[in-house]
């Protein structure tokens, strides 16, 4: 079985008109086995920022912890806030440091760019290469699925709201089609003066 | 002229669900109570980690009032199951009469021993007849034959040994043992990835078969974590 694949999990994110939403399954396991139902991937770095680190799980909490270090550095230093394009290009880096011994992460970004409030989303491969499509951004054991629920259901403009129906039914209707992934999922919309945050009811199974 | 051939077995840039073997990561359960017996099983069939059939039938007849779970790989069991079919149906002439529940294990067994280096298939046959009535035999991998009076298997069973242990009880109801079997595969299906969908059950009593399916969101609430 593939490292990547030995937890599980499943992240997606999505732009949307003035807004963007990321979402994360909750399950944890070991191989067939489901641990936790309750292990997001997805994290908050900053007030309009967001990452989704699924993968290897130990390496989502590692990779989590240093990001957050050098963007806390990153803020006391420059005293601003970092931009998600900013942020991308760090977490590239960090993990192109380890090319020939990677952390087994696919992360994936969401944002709003705190003095533009542009959407911004990203993702990226084990070690480091960053994509930035216009529309959408998948990553996780069910990625196959996720691009087919994604390409179908997203379409330009969508207000918060209607975003959030279409990233939910994307990431549950793709990790029901996924053996390891599921078992709860975590929606997070993110607009220029708010964030909801919403827990999905899914199938447990 | 060159021709270009993508070999879906071996190629690595394919995803590693094209050439997994179907296999049903399973659930099942069969369980004896007063005049009969209940089995179920769960829907999910997977190659690799993707769920190929999420409506799966495990539960398979074999005759009139013989069935068996299957779980292990899909197609082993699946050929198995209409072997045995077709060598109890012939019996049934010869006999004249429904064939016993003992004789439809034995044929599995036959074929799961001898062809044990070649199969993964672990099976669960049950069914009434007129000589001992409800009756279960296990047959895991490898082919050996066991009857009991509640029994559990697939990748998922592992995780609901201790609870068979303490809730079964002999001589139950049909609805208590029904019940017992739906909240089983449920805690099964909870924890293992390879089970899910629907629980599929049979009751299996002198009067015949009845079949019925209950739905994802119509399974029983555990504590979820």
């Amino acid at each position: 079985m593939s490292i990547l694949a030995y937890n599980g999990g499943a992240v997606v994110a999505m732009k949307g008109q003035d807004c963007v939403a990321i979402a994360t399954d909750k399950r944890f396991g070991i191989q067939a086995q489901t641990v936790s139902t309750n292990f997001p991937k997805v994290f908050q770095m900053g007030p309009t920022l967001y990452v989704g680190l699924p993968g290897l799980a130990t390496d989502t909490q590692t990779v989590f912890q240093r990001l957050k270090f050098r963007m806390n550095l990153y803020e006391l230093k420059e005293n601003r806030m970092m931009r998600p394009k900013t942020f991308s290009a760090m977490l590239s880096n960090l993990l192109y440091e380890r090319r020939f011994g990677p952390y087994f992460i696919e992360p994936v970004i969401a944002g709003l760019d705190p003095y533009d409030n542009q959407p911004y989303v990203c993702n990226m491969d084990l070690i480091g290469c960053p994509n930035e499509p216009e529309d959408f951004v998948v990553s996780g054991t069910c990625s196959e699925q996720l691009y087919g629920m994604c390409e179908a259901l997203w379409e330009p403009n969508l207000k918060p709201d209607e975003l959030f129906e279409t990233i939910s039914q994307a990431l549950v209707n793709a990790a029901d089609r996924d053996a390891i992934s599921g078992w709860g999922a975590v929606v997070y919309i993110i607009e220029k003066d708010k964030i909801t945050e919403k827990h999905v009811k899914t199938r447990m199974d | 002229m060159a021709t270009s051939v993508i070999n879906t077995y071996s190629d690595p840039s394919l995803p590693e669900w094209m050439s997994a073997p179907h296999s049903t990561g399973t659930s099942i359960m069969a369980c004896e109570f007063d005049g009969g017996v209940v089995i179920g099983a769960d829907s999910r069939t997977t190659t690799g980690a993707y769920i190929a059939n999420r409506v799966t039938d495990k539960l398979t007849k074999i005759t009139d009032q013989i069935y068996c779970c299957r779980s292990g790989s899909a197609a082993d069991t699946q050929a198995i199951a209409d072997i045995v079919t077709y060598h109890l149906n012939f019996h049934k002439m010869e006999l004249g009469d429904p064939p016993l529940v003992e004789t439809a294990a034995a044929i599995f067994r036959e074929l799961c021993y001898n062809y044990r280096d070649s199969l993964m298939a672990g099976i669960l046959v049950a069914g009434w007849d007129k000589k001992k009535g409800a009756q279960i035999y296990s047959i895991p991998i490898g082919g050996m034959v066991q009857r009991q009076a509640v029994s559990i298997g697939g990748s998922g069973s592992s995780y609901v040994y201790g609870y068979v242990d303490a809730n079964f009880k002999p001589n139950m109801t049909k609805e208590e043992a029904k019940k017992f079997v739906t909240d089983t595969l449920t805690l099964a299906i909870l924890r293992d990835g390879s089970s899910g969908g629907v629980v599929r059950l049979g009751v299996i009593t002198e009067a015949g078969v009845e079949r019925s399916v209950i739905l994802g969101d119509q399974l029983p609430k555990f504590y979820e974590g």
